[in-house]
Protein backbone atom coordinates (compact mmCIF):
# COMPACT_ATOMS: atom_id res chain seq x y z
CA UNK A 1 0.00 0.00 0.00
CA UNK A 2 2.67 2.63 1.00
CA UNK A 3 4.99 1.43 -2.18
CA UNK A 4 1.85 1.98 -4.14
CA UNK A 5 1.84 5.55 -3.03
CA UNK A 6 5.44 6.08 -3.55
CA UNK A 7 5.18 4.60 -6.96
CA UNK A 8 2.34 6.69 -7.96
CA UNK A 9 4.16 9.99 -7.20
CA UNK A 10 7.79 8.65 -9.10
CA UNK A 11 5.59 7.69 -12.24
CA UNK A 12 3.53 11.02 -12.26
CA UNK A 13 6.71 13.50 -10.84
CA UNK A 14 9.57 11.60 -12.54
CA UNK A 15 11.97 8.60 -11.11
CA UNK A 16 14.81 11.00 -10.31
CA UNK A 17 12.72 12.21 -7.13
CA UNK A 18 14.34 8.72 -5.86
CA UNK A 19 17.89 10.36 -6.29
CA UNK A 20 16.93 13.23 -3.29
CA UNK A 21 19.85 13.65 -0.86
CA UNK A 22 17.53 16.58 1.28
CA UNK A 23 19.91 19.00 1.06
CA UNK A 24 16.95 21.26 1.54
CA UNK A 25 17.68 23.85 -1.25
CA UNK A 26 13.95 23.69 -2.44
CA UNK A 27 13.14 24.56 0.66
CA UNK A 28 15.26 27.31 1.18
CA UNK A 29 14.13 28.52 -2.22
CA UNK A 30 10.47 28.30 -1.69
CA UNK A 31 8.82 31.81 -1.01
CA UNK A 32 6.00 30.92 0.86
CA UNK A 33 8.59 28.03 2.96
CA UNK A 34 8.03 30.36 6.20
CA UNK A 35 3.91 28.82 6.40
CA UNK A 36 4.40 25.02 5.42
CA UNK A 37 4.65 22.27 7.22
CA UNK A 38 5.80 19.97 6.51
CA UNK A 39 8.46 21.73 3.93
CA UNK A 40 9.07 20.81 0.85
CA UNK A 41 11.77 19.31 1.34
CA UNK A 42 9.90 17.46 4.17
CA UNK A 43 7.26 16.57 1.51
CA UNK A 44 9.92 14.74 -0.65
CA UNK A 45 11.46 12.11 1.86
CA UNK A 46 7.23 11.70 3.20
CA UNK A 47 6.56 10.57 -0.33
CA UNK A 48 9.87 8.18 -0.86
CA UNK A 49 8.74 6.58 2.76
CA UNK A 50 5.41 5.82 1.28
CA UNK A 51 3.80 7.87 4.33
CA UNK A 52 0.22 9.10 2.16
CA UNK A 53 -1.52 10.49 4.65
CA UNK A 54 0.98 12.94 5.91
CA UNK A 55 2.06 13.84 2.13
CA UNK A 56 -1.89 14.70 1.07
CA UNK A 57 -3.18 15.72 4.43
CA UNK A 58 -1.33 19.48 4.31
CA UNK A 59 -1.62 23.07 3.54
CA UNK A 60 2.18 22.67 1.65
CA UNK A 61 0.73 21.62 -1.17
CA UNK A 62 -2.01 24.48 -1.56
CA UNK A 63 1.01 27.27 -0.68
CA UNK A 64 2.77 26.65 -3.33
CA UNK A 65 3.11 29.37 -5.95
CA UNK A 66 4.49 27.47 -8.98
CA UNK A 67 7.23 29.46 -9.20
CA UNK A 68 9.50 27.07 -10.26
CA UNK A 69 12.59 28.59 -8.28
CA UNK A 70 12.96 25.06 -6.15
CA UNK A 71 13.01 23.15 -9.71
CA UNK A 72 15.59 25.65 -11.54
CA UNK A 73 17.78 24.66 -8.10
CA UNK A 74 17.97 21.39 -7.53
CA UNK A 75 21.38 20.12 -7.67
CA UNK A 76 19.51 16.24 -8.42
CA UNK A 77 17.45 17.88 -11.38
CA UNK A 78 14.51 16.82 -9.22
CA UNK A 79 11.67 18.88 -10.12
CA UNK A 80 9.98 19.60 -6.53
CA UNK A 81 7.34 21.34 -8.11
CA UNK A 82 6.25 18.19 -10.21
CA UNK A 83 6.17 16.24 -7.18
CA UNK A 84 3.47 18.71 -5.54
CA UNK A 85 1.51 18.58 -8.83
CA UNK A 86 1.55 15.00 -8.41
CA UNK A 87 0.49 15.26 -4.84
CA UNK A 88 -2.70 17.84 -5.82
CA UNK A 89 -3.76 15.44 -8.40
CA UNK A 90 -3.92 12.46 -6.31
CA UNK A 91 -5.48 14.50 -3.67
CA UNK A 92 -8.56 15.94 -5.91
CA UNK A 93 -8.76 12.22 -7.08
CA UNK A 94 -9.46 11.65 -3.17
CA UNK A 95 -11.67 14.57 -2.10
CA UNK A 96 -9.31 15.26 0.15
CA UNK A 97 -9.44 18.77 1.06
CA UNK A 98 -11.46 20.31 3.88
CA UNK A 99 -14.88 21.65 3.12
CA UNK A 100 -15.50 21.81 -0.83
CA UNK A 101 -13.59 21.54 -3.89
CA UNK A 102 -9.90 23.16 -4.19
CA UNK A 103 -9.45 26.34 -6.40
CA UNK A 104 -7.28 24.29 -8.58
CA UNK A 105 -10.14 22.17 -9.51
CA UNK A 106 -13.11 24.82 -10.08
CA UNK A 107 -10.23 25.80 -12.27
CA UNK A 108 -10.03 23.19 -13.98
CA UNK A 109 -14.27 22.33 -14.66
CA UNK A 110 -14.67 25.74 -15.92
CA UNK A 111 -11.78 25.03 -18.68
CA UNK A 112 -13.57 21.66 -19.45
CA UNK A 113 -16.94 23.56 -19.47
CA UNK A 114 -15.80 26.67 -21.49
CA UNK A 115 -11.93 26.09 -22.83
CA UNK A 116 -10.88 29.49 -21.46
CA UNK A 117 -11.22 31.46 -18.05
CA UNK A 118 -13.36 34.08 -16.62
CA UNK A 119 -12.83 35.80 -13.31
CA UNK A 120 -16.01 36.50 -12.17
CA UNK A 121 -17.76 33.34 -12.48
CA UNK A 122 -15.02 31.32 -10.97
CA UNK A 123 -14.71 33.56 -8.35
CA UNK A 124 -17.82 33.40 -7.26
CA UNK A 125 -18.38 29.34 -7.47
CA UNK A 126 -14.59 29.40 -5.24
CA UNK A 127 -16.51 32.18 -2.91
CA UNK A 128 -19.47 29.17 -2.34
CA UNK A 129 -17.22 27.01 -0.67
CA UNK A 130 -14.93 29.07 0.64
CA UNK A 131 -16.43 32.30 2.15
CA UNK A 132 -14.11 33.74 4.22
CA UNK A 133 -12.54 35.16 0.84
CA UNK A 134 -15.38 37.56 0.87
CA UNK A 135 -13.59 40.47 1.60
CA UNK A 136 -10.84 40.78 -0.33
CA UNK A 137 -12.62 39.07 -3.13
CA UNK A 138 -15.43 42.44 -3.42
CA UNK A 139 -12.24 44.93 -2.92
CA UNK A 140 -10.82 42.96 -6.01
CA UNK A 141 -13.87 42.92 -7.63
CA UNK A 142 -14.47 47.12 -7.16
CA UNK A 143 -11.40 47.85 -8.44
CA UNK A 144 -11.01 45.94 -11.27
CA UNK A 145 -14.87 46.05 -12.46
CA UNK A 146 -14.18 50.07 -11.75
CA UNK A 147 -11.60 49.92 -14.66
CA UNK A 148 -13.64 48.03 -16.96
CA UNK A 149 -11.61 44.85 -16.35
CA UNK A 150 -13.95 42.20 -15.39
CA UNK A 151 -14.62 39.59 -17.57
CA UNK A 152 -18.42 38.68 -16.82
CA UNK A 153 -19.59 36.35 -20.04
CA UNK A 154 -18.01 32.92 -20.27
CA UNK A 155 -18.67 31.65 -23.96
CA UNK A 156 -17.80 28.41 -25.00
CA UNK A 157 -15.03 28.03 -27.44
CA UNK A 158 -15.23 25.85 -30.55
CA UNK A 159 -12.99 23.13 -29.59
CA UNK A 160 -14.79 22.62 -26.52
CA UNK A 161 -15.23 19.10 -27.04
CA UNK A 162 -11.58 18.36 -27.85
CA UNK A 163 -10.47 20.42 -24.52
CA UNK A 164 -12.84 18.72 -22.88
CA UNK A 165 -11.56 15.52 -24.09
CA UNK A 166 -7.67 16.56 -23.29
CA UNK A 167 -8.68 16.81 -19.61
CA UNK A 168 -10.77 13.65 -19.30
CA UNK A 169 -8.17 11.77 -20.88
CA UNK A 170 -5.04 12.54 -19.59
CA UNK A 171 -5.98 12.95 -16.25
CA UNK A 172 -6.96 8.97 -16.14
CA UNK B 1 7.40 40.24 -39.73
CA UNK B 2 4.33 37.74 -38.98
CA UNK B 3 3.57 36.34 -35.73
CA UNK B 4 0.72 34.08 -34.46
CA UNK B 5 -0.58 35.77 -30.82
CA UNK B 6 -1.66 34.09 -28.19
CA UNK B 7 -3.55 36.64 -25.58
CA UNK B 8 -4.60 34.56 -23.12
CA UNK B 9 -7.35 34.73 -21.25
CA UNK B 10 -6.53 37.73 -18.77
CA UNK B 11 -6.58 39.17 -22.10
CA UNK B 12 -10.42 39.21 -21.65
CA UNK B 13 -10.62 40.38 -18.29
CA UNK B 14 -7.94 41.67 -15.67
CA UNK B 15 -4.90 42.16 -18.35
CA UNK B 16 -7.10 43.92 -20.79
CA UNK B 17 -4.04 46.37 -20.74
CA UNK B 18 -1.76 44.25 -21.49
CA UNK B 19 -3.38 43.00 -24.66
CA UNK B 20 -4.28 46.67 -26.03
CA UNK B 21 -0.95 47.55 -25.38
CA UNK B 22 0.98 44.60 -27.01
CA UNK B 23 -1.07 45.35 -30.22
CA UNK B 24 -0.93 48.72 -30.65
CA UNK B 25 3.33 48.77 -29.76
CA UNK B 26 3.45 45.71 -32.41
CA UNK B 27 1.38 47.27 -34.93
CA UNK B 28 3.77 50.57 -34.21
CA UNK B 29 6.94 48.19 -34.53
CA UNK B 30 5.62 46.80 -38.06
CA UNK B 31 5.27 43.38 -36.86
CA UNK B 32 1.73 41.55 -38.05
CA UNK B 33 -0.04 39.53 -35.50
CA UNK B 34 -2.83 36.98 -36.33
CA UNK B 35 -4.55 35.67 -33.27
CA UNK B 36 -4.47 31.70 -32.57
CA UNK B 37 -7.83 30.30 -34.22
CA UNK B 38 -10.15 29.27 -31.29
CA UNK B 39 -7.54 29.68 -28.36
CA UNK B 40 -7.96 27.68 -25.15
CA UNK B 41 -6.71 28.39 -21.58
CA UNK B 42 -2.85 27.17 -20.88
CA UNK B 43 -3.89 26.02 -17.72
CA UNK B 44 -2.25 28.65 -16.08
CA UNK B 45 -1.06 28.12 -12.57
CA UNK B 46 -3.82 25.85 -11.40
CA UNK B 47 -3.57 22.71 -13.52
CA UNK B 48 -2.91 20.20 -11.01
CA UNK B 49 -2.02 17.65 -13.14
CA UNK B 50 1.20 18.07 -15.37
CA UNK B 51 -0.08 16.19 -18.76
CA UNK B 52 -3.31 17.68 -18.78
CA UNK B 53 -1.69 21.15 -18.72
CA UNK B 54 0.82 19.83 -21.55
CA UNK B 55 -2.65 18.62 -23.48
CA UNK B 56 -4.05 22.29 -23.10
CA UNK B 57 -0.97 24.16 -23.92
CA UNK B 58 -0.23 21.67 -26.83
CA UNK B 59 -3.82 22.45 -28.55
CA UNK B 60 -3.26 25.59 -29.20
CA UNK B 61 0.26 25.27 -30.42
CA UNK B 62 -0.95 23.06 -32.91
CA UNK B 63 -3.35 25.79 -34.07
CA UNK B 64 -0.45 27.30 -36.50
CA UNK B 65 2.49 26.87 -38.18
CA UNK B 66 4.20 30.12 -37.06
CA UNK B 67 5.93 31.22 -33.78
CA UNK B 68 3.84 32.15 -31.18
CA UNK B 69 3.89 35.24 -29.55
CA UNK B 70 2.51 35.37 -26.13
CA UNK B 71 2.83 38.96 -23.69
CA UNK B 72 1.93 36.95 -20.52
CA UNK B 73 4.80 35.27 -18.91
CA UNK B 74 2.56 32.94 -17.41
CA UNK B 75 1.43 31.61 -20.93
CA UNK B 76 5.11 31.67 -22.19
CA UNK B 77 6.01 29.50 -19.50
CA UNK B 78 3.24 26.84 -19.77
CA UNK B 79 3.41 26.75 -23.63
CA UNK B 80 7.37 25.76 -23.62
CA UNK B 81 7.40 23.64 -20.61
CA UNK B 82 4.59 21.78 -22.87
CA UNK B 83 6.58 22.34 -26.20
CA UNK B 84 9.87 20.76 -23.71
CA UNK B 85 7.94 17.87 -22.23
CA UNK B 86 6.68 17.12 -25.69
CA UNK B 87 10.01 16.13 -26.75
CA UNK B 88 9.42 12.51 -24.57
CA UNK B 89 8.31 10.06 -27.05
CA UNK B 90 5.71 8.74 -24.65
CA UNK B 91 4.67 11.85 -23.58
CA UNK B 92 3.79 12.98 -26.72
CA UNK B 93 2.03 10.12 -27.98
CA UNK B 94 -0.03 10.29 -25.22
CA UNK B 95 -1.20 14.16 -25.85
CA UNK B 96 -1.39 13.23 -29.38
CA UNK B 97 -3.93 10.85 -29.07
CA UNK B 98 -6.18 12.94 -27.57
CA UNK B 99 -5.41 15.92 -30.17
CA UNK B 100 -7.92 16.71 -33.30
CA UNK B 101 -4.34 18.02 -35.02
CA UNK B 102 -0.99 16.24 -34.06
CA UNK B 103 1.57 18.07 -32.36
CA UNK B 104 5.31 18.60 -33.84
CA UNK B 105 7.09 21.41 -33.06
CA UNK B 106 6.45 25.08 -31.49
CA UNK B 107 8.25 27.65 -31.56
CA UNK B 108 7.34 30.17 -28.75
CA UNK B 109 8.65 34.41 -28.07
CA UNK B 110 7.72 36.74 -25.41
CA UNK B 111 6.29 40.22 -26.81
CA UNK B 112 9.63 41.69 -24.66
CA UNK B 113 12.09 39.71 -26.86
CA UNK B 114 9.92 40.46 -29.98
CA UNK B 115 10.60 44.20 -29.15
CA UNK B 116 14.05 44.23 -28.29
CA UNK B 117 14.31 42.15 -31.66
CA UNK B 118 12.71 45.02 -33.53
CA UNK B 119 13.99 48.35 -31.61
CA UNK B 120 17.19 50.12 -30.63
CA UNK B 121 17.97 52.69 -28.22
CA UNK B 122 19.07 54.77 -31.57
CA UNK B 123 15.64 53.97 -33.25
CA UNK B 124 13.87 57.57 -34.44
CA UNK B 125 10.19 55.41 -33.60
CA UNK B 126 11.23 56.16 -29.70
CA UNK B 127 9.90 60.26 -30.28
CA UNK B 128 9.46 59.97 -26.16
CA UNK B 129 13.09 58.37 -24.67
CA UNK B 130 12.56 58.02 -20.93
CA UNK B 131 15.54 59.82 -20.06
CA UNK B 132 16.16 59.29 -16.42
CA UNK B 133 13.35 57.56 -15.18
CA UNK B 134 14.46 55.48 -12.70
CA UNK B 135 12.73 52.45 -13.54
CA UNK B 136 12.61 48.78 -11.42
CA UNK B 137 13.05 45.99 -13.49
CA UNK B 138 10.39 42.93 -11.81
CA UNK B 139 10.74 39.59 -13.44
CA UNK B 140 8.65 37.47 -11.26
CA UNK B 141 8.70 34.16 -11.61
CA UNK B 142 7.95 32.69 -14.64
CA UNK B 143 9.62 34.36 -17.85
CA UNK B 144 12.68 32.52 -16.67
CA UNK B 145 11.57 29.27 -16.30
CA UNK B 146 11.58 26.43 -16.80
CA UNK B 147 14.88 27.12 -17.95
CA UNK B 148 16.99 28.01 -21.39
CA UNK B 149 16.28 31.24 -22.48
CA UNK B 150 17.17 33.41 -20.01
CA UNK B 151 19.01 33.21 -16.62
CA UNK B 152 16.49 32.04 -13.76
CA UNK B 153 18.56 33.72 -11.20
CA UNK B 154 20.23 36.66 -12.75
CA UNK B 155 18.30 37.86 -15.77
CA UNK B 156 19.38 41.05 -18.00
CA UNK B 157 16.23 41.60 -20.47
CA UNK B 158 14.22 43.99 -18.70
CA UNK B 159 17.16 46.34 -17.87
CA UNK B 160 18.05 45.78 -21.66
CA UNK B 161 14.96 47.12 -22.23
CA UNK B 162 14.74 49.85 -20.05
CA UNK B 163 18.06 50.87 -21.31
CA UNK B 164 16.54 50.64 -24.86
CA UNK B 165 13.99 53.22 -23.74
CA UNK B 166 16.63 55.67 -22.79
CA UNK B 167 15.68 55.23 -18.91
CA UNK B 168 17.78 54.14 -15.78
CA UNK B 169 17.12 50.79 -14.74
CA UNK B 170 17.68 50.04 -10.57
CA UNK B 171 19.16 47.67 -9.04
CA UNK B 172 16.26 45.70 -8.07
CA UNK B 173 17.01 43.08 -5.28
CA UNK B 174 13.50 41.13 -5.27
CA UNK B 175 13.91 41.48 -9.00
CA UNK B 176 13.11 37.61 -9.39
CA UNK B 177 11.37 36.96 -6.06
CA UNK B 178 7.37 35.93 -6.69
CA UNK B 179 4.96 38.06 -6.12
CA UNK B 180 2.31 35.70 -4.52
CA UNK B 181 -0.08 35.54 -6.90
CA UNK B 182 -1.25 32.09 -8.01
CA UNK B 183 -2.05 31.64 -4.40
CA UNK B 184 -4.36 34.91 -3.93
CA UNK B 185 -8.15 33.85 -3.79
CA UNK B 186 -7.19 30.73 -1.42
CA UNK B 187 -4.29 31.91 0.69
CA UNK B 188 -4.97 35.46 1.40
CA UNK B 189 -2.35 36.44 4.04
CA UNK B 190 0.49 34.34 2.50
CA UNK B 191 -0.13 36.35 -0.85
CA UNK B 192 -0.10 39.35 0.90
CA UNK B 193 2.95 39.42 2.60
CA UNK B 194 5.61 38.71 0.02
CA UNK B 195 3.73 40.88 -2.74
CA UNK B 196 4.08 44.03 -0.16
CA UNK B 197 7.83 43.13 0.44
CA UNK B 198 8.39 43.70 -3.21
CA UNK B 199 6.64 47.10 -3.36
CA UNK B 200 8.64 47.94 -0.20
CA UNK B 201 11.56 46.86 -1.52
CA UNK B 202 10.99 48.77 -4.74
CA UNK B 203 10.17 52.19 -2.63
CA UNK B 204 13.09 51.68 -1.05
CA UNK B 205 15.44 51.50 -4.23
CA UNK B 206 13.93 55.21 -5.54
CA UNK B 207 11.89 53.68 -8.54
CA UNK B 208 9.39 56.14 -10.58
CA UNK B 209 7.91 52.92 -11.91
CA UNK B 210 8.09 48.81 -11.82
CA UNK B 211 7.67 47.47 -14.64
CA UNK B 212 7.13 43.47 -15.43
CA UNK B 213 5.84 40.84 -17.79
CA UNK B 214 3.21 39.00 -15.74
CA UNK B 215 -0.66 39.74 -15.27
CA UNK B 216 -1.16 37.84 -12.06
CA UNK B 217 2.29 40.25 -10.85
CA UNK B 218 0.00 43.32 -12.03
CA UNK B 219 -2.96 41.91 -10.01
CA UNK B 220 -0.60 42.06 -6.98
CA UNK B 221 1.33 44.76 -7.61
CA UNK B 222 -1.47 47.39 -9.30
CA UNK B 223 -4.80 45.87 -8.55
CA UNK B 224 -3.84 45.40 -4.90
CA UNK B 225 -1.50 47.81 -4.16
CA UNK B 226 -3.82 50.04 -2.39
CA UNK B 227 -5.43 47.66 -0.01
CA UNK B 228 -1.80 46.66 0.60
CA UNK B 229 -0.81 50.25 1.72
CA UNK B 230 -4.04 50.39 4.27
CA UNK B 231 -3.52 46.93 5.69
CA UNK B 232 0.55 47.32 5.82
CA UNK B 233 0.16 51.23 6.72
CA UNK B 234 2.72 52.38 4.46
CA UNK B 235 2.25 54.59 1.39
CA UNK B 236 3.64 53.03 -1.46
CA UNK B 237 1.92 54.78 -4.45
CA UNK B 238 4.48 53.66 -7.63
CA UNK B 239 2.55 53.04 -11.24
CA UNK B 240 2.87 49.17 -12.53
CA UNK B 241 3.33 48.76 -16.27
CA UNK B 242 3.50 45.96 -18.57
CA UNK B 243 6.95 45.83 -20.94
CA UNK B 244 4.04 46.75 -23.66
CA UNK B 245 3.16 49.70 -22.52
CA UNK B 246 6.39 51.21 -20.89
CA UNK B 247 7.78 50.39 -24.70
CA UNK B 248 4.50 52.28 -26.12
CA UNK B 249 5.29 55.18 -23.91
CA UNK B 250 8.35 55.82 -25.49
CA UNK B 251 7.36 54.99 -29.28
CA UNK B 252 4.82 58.18 -28.27
CA UNK B 253 1.54 55.92 -28.32
CA UNK B 254 -1.35 57.42 -26.27
CA UNK B 255 -2.76 56.19 -23.04
CA UNK B 256 -5.89 54.92 -24.98
CA UNK B 257 -4.06 52.49 -27.21
CA UNK B 258 -1.94 51.77 -24.14
CA UNK B 259 -4.85 51.25 -21.75
CA UNK B 260 -3.24 53.11 -19.43
CA UNK B 261 -6.46 54.36 -17.88
CA UNK B 262 -7.25 50.88 -16.83
CA UNK B 263 -4.22 50.84 -14.30
CA UNK B 264 -5.59 51.02 -10.91
CA UNK B 265 -2.17 53.78 -9.77
CA UNK B 266 -2.09 55.93 -12.56
CA UNK B 267 1.25 56.01 -14.30
CA UNK B 268 -0.09 60.05 -15.61
CA UNK B 269 2.12 61.55 -13.10
CA UNK B 270 4.73 59.91 -13.91
CA UNK B 271 4.25 60.52 -17.75
CA UNK B 272 4.04 64.50 -16.82
CA UNK B 273 7.40 63.97 -15.49
CA UNK B 274 8.92 61.92 -18.88
CA UNK B 275 7.50 65.20 -20.62
CA UNK B 276 8.90 68.24 -18.48
CA UNK B 277 12.49 66.08 -18.75
CA UNK B 278 12.17 65.76 -22.63
CA UNK B 279 11.31 69.36 -23.61
CA UNK B 280 13.93 70.39 -20.96
CA UNK B 281 11.94 71.33 -17.64
CA UNK B 282 13.74 69.81 -15.36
Amino acid sequence: MTDEFRQKVLKLAGSEVQTCIQCGTCSASCPTASLMNPSIRKLIKLCLEGRKDEALNNDTLWLCTSCLLCTVRCPRSIRPKAVVSALKELAEQQGIRGGGPSYEQLFLEQIRDYGRIAELPLSGKFLLVFPQGIVQSMQMGLELAQRGKIGLEIVSIKGQDEVKRIIEELSK
Amino acid sequence: MKLAYYPGCVSQSTGKEMDKSTRSVCSALGIELEELEDWNCCGATHVSSELVAVGLAARNMVQTERPIMTSCSICYSNLRFASLRLEEPDIREKVNAVLDKKYSKATIRHALDVILEALDENDERIVVPLTNLKVAPYYGCLLTRPTGIYSPEFPTILEKLIKTLHADALEFRLKTACCGGPIFMSQEEAANDVAFRILREAKKAGAEVIVRVCPLCHIMLDAKQRALEQKFGEKIEIPVLYVTQLAGIALGLGPEELGLEMNSVSPMAMMEKVYERMTGEI
